[in-house]
């Protein structure tokens, strides 16, 4: 039950959905021989209102878009073959774990012109270096939302501490409840990497937990920017997408990422091995790096983007916006969940049961 | 027809018309009913939250409309649902009539058997019907309507049928064998008999069994996440997207769609089937002779 | 009695075959491989061997999942006994009303159930949240009653309704509900009126007629209820999900993460085949039931 918060569509802020074609009436109506369908798996509310229709348009190629609400599920899907999906949006994470399990497509890059327009730091990821399977769509990162009018003195609760082993806020917490993020950043606050965390930290971590759990309000599935918009919770552990969309309705919300750091996270499109139309694939893959298509995303779903053309013509109000793109400093300390292995989710997940059953 | 000739005394069995109970019913329909209610007047809030008022719009409703992929999703669960209840009554009512009816080895085991489904964890079936058509029986992509959505309806009807199967079974146990061996020492064959006597005494149960059919393919969303292919988004994973977290009453509004169209539906499948549809045979064909 | 189906094998073979072979094919192929996981390991990323190891079952029985366990059989208990006590006197009513009326409540009853699971459950959370309905209409009384008597109650405090183990019952009774009157239903409807005619005649008040004569005669309603409700409720995993606090976690939950966050199908599989096995065990009592109503009536 992952990412599907941060995936929602703030309804409002996008123009009606003007003419979107993605719904297709199954082969109801196929128009002779103008061009072929694509099946594109992507997250709920992750794209713009026109994009396919302006694909479309362009190309002749027709795109059918489903939706998934975890990496979980979309993996569960790929795994067994026979989706029928050609275009796909894994985490970075899951970029690595389904390249290994040889369920990616490499791509062509000669097939990707419009890869010139992603800012170069983006180009050379450890989840996927050399950008062999995947280009990056968006990326996020986790941190603090609060409510500020909430907050003892008028404090920016900078410190994973308010979260994690404080009762200062006792009944009014709310963290995630995906147990991968919510132990490595337990390992990042007592002050290690988020990656390769030690069995002994993790038993502190998983300890923290239990000692924190009776200030816990929920361990939640994402939706801590609702649960803050509804007064449920002050403090929550959130991305800051999510925060961002939130902070447009309610001013009295904010975001912060903490001093001790945080984790990273980036959505990649990528091309399943047995898709069946890989060339219409990095034709669709080309398109969303186009800065023009790639603009009216962003401008619509409000996540950062790695497109550097496409950031270059968005308004101020995204391109300075702190919660969107915060203070480089901290952004220095955060880091990037590698893909440890399936063993590593079971081990998260155990301690999570623990810390949910004590 | 025993039952049509005795007198049914006014008064003391009247249980309706006792003031007690109309207030223990009246607090059901409250539990159950002001949260949908709430929900269905909250479609038509001006203001992203659902809970407080502020003032009335269907700009929700213009939203649900617009959202193609939305409609389409809807009309994806209804196909399901009437595909899967039409099979899932028949199914079901065979397998209560051949467990009331018969004696045959492996009858316990097949008992049990139909049990199973509706016992057995969503998410283990959903798994387990993910792999069967990724892999026993890999489900063709593009067909056409309706066998696009076939894996989903073969899925819904596994888990649909026991249910019906229940139902019918508890209104088989009532029925007088008397009649049956009548209708045959009279010279009718066993289809005859299964089609003049023991159906239009089930009719009820058969009823209630495809509402309650409808009702569970129309709900379900872990089986058919699992089943689902690119080409066939339901009604609830659709919402499943839109409303576990970040809810908008855009959701309020297609749900409230969704309320009124059901009810729409059902008041037509009684007009067709007469008024007294759902109680027809309860009183052992009373209603018939009046 | 039953025939033997011997004496008419055409009709037979005939109303087993669909039912037979849907379930077969469609439902115990999907399950058994499912089964065959459960003695299952992972190999490799993306492989999954079959049977060759029992360690699946080892682990489900250690003590933390055996307490998680326990939690759910006892919140679905809950669940069961409430959705009776709230279902028995609408299924009676149902029965009693006049065959208009009784065709309405019927629909009075499944109407609600049309209706999305997530969105009834969705629907709920806006009563219990802290600024709920619930909440908002308490505060005001609150501050009415605060107000008559000059700050006797003092300062306003929220209920703590969402995210409590009290909310995942209420969801589960929300959601159950029709699962347990339509099967009483079904029972009382074809009960013999003239003995409750008869209690009553005879000088009986309606409650003694209804626990010494309504109740045991229905015994088997009762039973199928229970078991229709209960089974469902204890394999719930959004209800506790959704509405559920930080420590309201059953085993349908951990289930689910082993299908997906965890990512450890044969474990997952052999917790879900436990369920499967606790079902065995109450089918096997509702049969003691049903047998022991059977040699009552005759």
């Amino acid at each position: 039950m992952s990412k599907i918060g941060r995936r929602s569509l703030l309804a409002g802020l996008g123009a009606a959905a003007v003419g979107i074609s993605f719904a297709g009436l199954s082969g109801c109506t196929k128009p002779g021989g103008a061009g072929k369908t694509i099946n594109f798996y992507n997250w709920d509310t992750y794209i713009g209102d026109t994009t396919l229709a302006d694909f479309q348009t362009a190309s002749g190629i027709k795109v059918n878009m489903s939706i998934f609400a975890t990496n979980d599920e979309l993996f569960a899907k790929i795994k067994t073959g026979n989706s029928g999906f050609d275009v796909i949006v894994p985490s970075n994470d899951f970029v690595t774990y389904m390249s290994q399990a040889d369920l990616l497509l490499p791509l062509d890059h000669a097939k990707i012109p419009n890869l010139k327009n992603v800012d170069p730091a983006f180009m050379d990821p450890i989840y996927d270096p050399g950008r062999k399977f995947s280009v990056p769509y968006t990326w996020l990162v986790l941190g603090i939302g609060y409510r500020k009018s909430a907050m003892k003195d008028g404090m920016v609760p900078d410190s994973w501490k308010w979260l994690y082993d404080s009762d200062q806020y006792k009944g009014r917490i709310a963290l995630l409840s995906e147990s991968g993020d919510l132990m490595r950043l337990g390992a990042k606050y007592l002050g290690h990497s988020v990656n390769g965390i030690s069995a002994d930290v993790l038993k502190q971590v998983e300890a923290m937990l239990i000692k924190q759990k009776p200030n816990v309000k929920a361990f939640h599935s994402d939706d801590g920017q609702d649960m803050l918009m509804s007064k449920e919770v002050d403090i929550v552990m959130e991305y800051n997408g999510d925060i961002a969309q939130v902070i447009k309705e309610d001013p009295d919300l904010a975001f912060v990422v903490p001093k001790e750091g945080s984790q990273l996270n980036s959505d990649c499109l990528a091309i399943p091995k047995d898709s069946k139309n890989p060339v219409e694939a990095h034709a669709f893959i080309n398109y969303m790096l186009d800065a023009q298509a790639g603009a009216k995303i962003y401008e619509q779903i409000l996540y950062p983007t790695p497109n550097a053309a496409a950031k270059a013509l968005m308004p101020d109000d995204y391109k300075n916006n702190p919660v969107i793109f915060p203070a480089p400093d901290v952004m220095a300390k955060c880091e990037y969940a590698a893909f440890e292995g399936p063993e590593r989710a079971q081990v998260y997940d155990a301690a999570m049961t623990r810390i949910k059953a004590s | 027809m025993s039952e049509a000739t005795r007198k049914i005394p006014p008064g003391p069995l009247e249980y309706l018309r006792r003031w007690p109970l109309q207030v223990w019913l009246a607090l059901v329909a409250v539990f159950l009913y002001a949260p949908l209610i709430s929900l269905m007047v909250f479609s038509f809030n001006d203001s992203r939250f659902t809970t407080v008022w502020r003032g009335f719009t269907f700009r929700w409703y213009e939203k649900a409309f617009k959202n193609a992929s939305l409609i389409e999703a809807f009309g994806n669960s209804l196909t399901i649902a009437l595909f899967s209840t039409l099979i899932s009554v028949v199914v079901g009512a065979m397998a209560a009539i051949v467990l009331w009816r018969f004696r045959f080895p492996g009858k316990t085991a097949f008992n049990a058997g139909l049990a199973i489904p509706i016992v057995v964890p969503e998410i283990c079936m959903g798994v387990g019907m993910l792999v069967f058509f990724a892999k026993v029986l890999p489900w063709p992509q593009d067909l056409i309507w309706p066998l696009n959505l076939g894996a989903i309806i073969i899925a819904h009807v596994s888990f649909s049928f026991p249910f019906v199967a229940v139902v019918v079974r508890a209104r088989l146990a009532s029925f007088n064998r008397e009649l049956e061996e009548a209708a045959r020492d009279l010279g009718a064959s066993e289809f005859r008999t299964l089609m003049d006597i023991i159906v239009p005494h089930i009719a009820p149960s058969l009823v209630a069994g495809a509402l309650l059919a409808f009702t569970l393919s129309l709900d379900d969303f872990v089986i058919t996440f699992f089943t689902a292919g690119p080409d066939t988004v339901t009604f609830p994973v659709k919402v499943y997207s839109m409303v576990r977290f970040s809810v908008t009453p855009e959701v309020n509004a297609a749900s409230t769609i969704l309320i009124v169209v059901t009810v729409l539906l059902t008041f037509l499948a009684l007009r067709f089937q007469g008024s007294d549809a759902l109680t027809a045979g309860h009183d052992g064909g009373a209603g018939d002779k009046k | 009695m039953e025939q033997s189906w011997r004496q008419a094998k055409g009709m037979f073979g005939a109303m087993l075959s669909a039912p037979l072979f849907w379930l077969v094919v469609f439902f115990f192929v999907p399950l058994a491989i499912v089964f065959a996981y459960s003695f299952g390991q992972n190999v490799g990323l993306i492989d999954i061997s079959v049977f060759t190891t029992f360690d699946n079952y080892k682990r489900a029985f250690e003590p933390l999942y055996l307490a998680i366990f326990v939690k759910s059989i006892w919140i679905a208990a809950i669940t069961t006994f409430i959705c009776l006590v709230l279902g028995f006197p609408v299924a009676l009513a149902i029965t009693f009303a006049p065959p208009k009326a009784k065709a309405w409540l019927l629909l009075l009853i499944m109407l609600p159930f049309w209706t999305n699971l997530l969105i009834r459950t969705y629907a709920l959370m806006a009563f219990l949240r802290t600024e709920g309905y619930i909440n908002t209409t308490w505060h005001w009384i609150f501050d009415g009653i605060n107000a008559v008597s000059g700050g006797m109650l003092g300062d306003f405090r929220a209920m703590e309704l969402m995210n409590t183990n009290f909310a995942v019952v209420l969801g589960l009774v929300f959601v159950n509900l029709p699962f347990m009157i339509l099967p009483l239903y079904s029972t009382l409807d074809r009960m013999d009126r003239s003995l409750l005619e008869a209690s009553l005649d005879l000088g009986a008040g309606h409650i003694s007629t209804l626990f010494n004569v309504v109740v045991p005669m229905a015994g088997a309603g009762i039973a199928s209820g229970i078991l229709i409700t209960f089974i469902p409720a204890l394999g719930s995993y959004l209800t506790p999900d959704m509405l559920g606090g930080p420590d309201s976690q059953m085993i349908a939950n951990v289930i689910e993460s082993q299908f997906k966050r965890a990512n450890n199908w044969p474990f997952g599989a052999a917790l879900s085949f436990l369920l499967v096995y606790m079902t065995f065990i109450g089918i096997a009592i509702q049969g003691l039931v049903e047998r022991k109503n059977a040699g009552r009536a005759a």
